[in-house]
């Protein structure tokens, strides 16, 4: 990710698109690069997606991340988030809703904003849309642009990369987009 | 040149009763006397009578002393001399307990210590000086080790442990110490039944007059071999503080418990709770005093069924502290409790040094051991022990091969090469990493196939494809597996993988590229 469009600590990031648009490479992003300042983060998994290899690929040392599998039930998701949000040492605990982003009511998305903002931890939350509403600091959407692919003939036989962009949704301050390439 | 040595007594009273006052120690400022219920049989000639149950007493504190209470009464006329006096009944574990943490606390100050009996210990305090100081400050060090353990100890420091005993039974003050070479001088005045010598042999000296250990000091030694033998001649020896057995040094076995016997039957899981707090302080208090942790706890609790409950609660970090203890314990209680009303509790930790818990001074802030063991509590309660923890990669051809390890994050800081740099890539891509989203479990899928590549997947056309990759595994077992991969994008732009099983024909949707 840029230096413009990373995680802030104390606030809420959330990261929104379709599927295959770069939104779970972002996130792996984030965390390969919290854990590779020898800091610990957590990751809620709603729907129990997360590839361990993909995130060895993307340099994250699993031993600092905390991996909590929530069988596709949201409300436990949510709930594991807030119980992590308020431990204090966590540098980043990211919420992977996915497909099924279940609506929050406003007042639990202040909450969620203050206790974020005591603990000073980094609350990423990644999903198809939306969740908090003006809680959230930062709020980009992804999109894909291009797929390259690769092989030795004329008939590709791997996949090579894929181009992304970002679209600033919300921000507290003027943030552009930026567009990345994604090795596979 | 002979070794000089300098040996401490710790010294409890009245030890039976300071066990009870160690898990109460509200009872320490009153009268207290410790019961133990014995068979008492009726006057001969009446066979067949029923044995009536007598408690006598067996230990009393101080309080109940200065009242005239003393081992040997029965419960009865405790209570006619003393109407005050609170009664509790001799349970074994509170002494063993006690005994344990006496011997820890003196193993805090010196790695030589012995074994003394129930509420004795001797500590080597040779080379002591340097580290703590003078004796007077060594008696003091032992006077805080023993407290924080829940005992009030009375310390003696003198060249022999006889003469260390002696001083400490004699004592008004906590910390006694004898100068060297005066230990026969010290000695002198105190009264002959402080050596706990035969009966035969005491009341011999009771005839000679003898009543101080001086007096038994200044008698002739080759007299009192004649007349006495080998006994007498120990005697003269204790009398004159000279120690006749050698120093065994106390290595502390694996025990690491506390109990608590209950007086009425707990069925409720709040009131277990205030207990097991109770229990966990000791317990702590008892870890921390010898610069342990605990990394697993074993409870068990007896039931009034006669069974016994037993869990073990493991922790994800190695914790002193009652708090994330007991959270703990309360949750796995909760998912598991017992089938019966609990009248008795005990705790049993697995010690561990405990290591330091922050790294270097330049390591950024981690989450605290006492923190993280809570939340980690909290979330198995949630979602389940086995859905928590740190992903491993099995060394496995499967692509979706891993395992979960318990969640400990490493305490040295991440090497410099490792950490990536939070800028954009160049725009060949050099640098960042597309993920996978894996669909757990596999979807099966119908699969429109022209030969063996995919046309359409679930309805959906397939507008790009590469592939296959092939893969198999494990073929030495029932587990045997072989795939063919393809990478496609769909009509709908999904960017997926998907996966033919070699063996059964069947497609499958393994992954999102997202």
């Amino acid at each position: 990710m840029g230096e413009s469009v990373a995680p802030i600590r104390g606030e809420i990031t959330e990261i929104v698109g379709r599927p295959s648009s770069g939104r779970t490479s972002y996130l792996l992003a984030c965390l390969s690069h919290v854990v590779g300042q020898g800091e610990t983060a957590a990751l809620v998994d709603a729907e129990e997606t997360f590839d361990p290899r993909s995130a060895a690929q993307a340099g994250i040392d699993l031993r600092r991340l905390l991996w909590v599998r929530c069988g596709s039930d949201r409300g436990v998701a949510l709930r594991a988030a807030d119980m992590l949000v308020r431990c204090p040492g966590f540098a980043l605990v990211a919420l992977d809703l996915g497909e099924r982003v279940p609506r929050l009511p406003p007042t639990l998305s202040f909450r969620l904003k203050f206790a974020v903002q005591r603990t000073d931890v980094a609350l990423l939350i990644v999903g198809r849309r939306r969740l908090t509403g003006s809680s959230a600091a930062l709020a980009i959407e992804t999109l894909r642009e291009g797929i390259e692919w690769a092989g030795p003939g004329l008939v590709p036989t791997r996949l090579a990369r894929v181009r992304t962009r970002t679209r600033v949704l919300r921000s507290r301050r003027e943030e552009p987009g930026e567009s990345l390439w994604w090795t596979a | 040149m002979d070794r000089v040595s300098r040996f401490a007594c710790v010294l409890v009273e009245h030890f039976d009763a300071a066990a009870v006052e160690r898990c109460e120690p509200a009872l320490r400022a009153q009268p207290l006397g410790v019961v133990n219920v014995r068979g008492d049989h009726p006057s001969a000639g009446r066979e067949g009578a029923p044995t009536a149950k007598i408690a006598m007493i067996v230990e009393a504190n101080a309080e109940a002393r200065a009242r005239g209470v003393r081992p040997g009464m029965t419960e009865a006329e405790a209570r006619a001399r003393c109407p005050m006096l609170v009664t509790r009944p001799l349970i074994e574990e509170y002494v063993l307990s006690a005994r344990h943490a006496l011997l820890e606390a003196a193993l805090a100050v010196s790695p030589r210590i012995e074994d003394g009996g129930a509420g004795l210990v001797y500590v080597d305090t040779v080379g002591l000086e340097r580290l703590i100081g003078d004796p007077p400050s060594i008696g003091r060090r032992l006077v805080h080790q023993a407290r924080a353990v829940g005992l009030t100890a009375r310390i003696g420091l003198a060249a022999s442990r006889t003469a260390a005993r002696v001083v400490a039974a004699r004592a008004s003050g906590p910390v006694t110490v004898v100068p060297e070479g005066r230990e026969r001088a010290g000695l002198a005045g105190a009264p002959l039944a402080t050596l706990a010598l035969s009966p035969d042999l005491a009341a011999t000296l009771a005839r000679w007059g003898v009543r101080t250990l001086g007096d038994l000091a200044a008698l002739p030694r080759a007299g009192l071999a004649t007349r006495l033998g080998p006994a007498g001649l120990r005697a003269h020896d204790l009398a004159l503080g000279l120690d006749h057995d050698p120093f065994r040094p106390w290595t502390p076995p694996p025990f690491w418990e506390e109990a608590q016997g209950l007086e009425w039957e707990i069925d409720s899981l709040g009131v277990l709770a205030g207990v097991l707090e109770t229990v966990l302080e000791r317990l702590c208090r008892r870890l921390a005093s010898a610069a342990l942790a605990a990394d697993a706890l074993e409870v068990r609790l007896g039931l009034a069924s006669g069974g016994h409950h037993a869990r073990d609660v493991s922790l994800a970090y190695p914790v002193v502290e009652v708090k994330p203890m007991l959270t703990l314990m309360v949750l796995d209680l909760e998912a598991h409790p017992p089938d019966a009303p609990v009248t008795r509790v005990a705790v049993s930790a697995h010690p561990i040094r405990a290591q330091a818990g922050q790294g270097g001074l330049w390591q950024p802030p981690a989450p605290a051991p006492r923190d993280l063991v809570s939340v980690l509590a909290r979330l198995a309660a949630l979602v389940g022990a086995d859905n928590l923890g740190s992903p491993a990669l099995v060394d496995s051809h499967r692509s979706d091969a891993f395992t979960m390890l318990a969640f400990s994050p490493p305490t040295e800081p991440a090497p410099l090469d490792h950490r990536p740099p939070w800028r954009s890539p160049r725009p060949d891509g050099g640098e960042h990493r597309l993920a996978l989203r894996r669909m757990r479990p596999a979807r099966r899928v119908d699969v429109e196939a022209a030969g063996e590549r995919p046309t359409r997947v679930d309805a959906r056309r397939v507008l790009a494809w590469a592939g296959p990759w092939r893969a198999s595994g494990d073929w030495w077992d029932v587990e045997a597996w072989a795939r063919e991969e393809w990478d496609v994008v769909l009509s709908d732009g999904a960017l997926c993988r998907v996966a033919r099983d070699r063996l059964t024909g069947h497609w499958y949707l393994d992954a999102l590229y997202d």
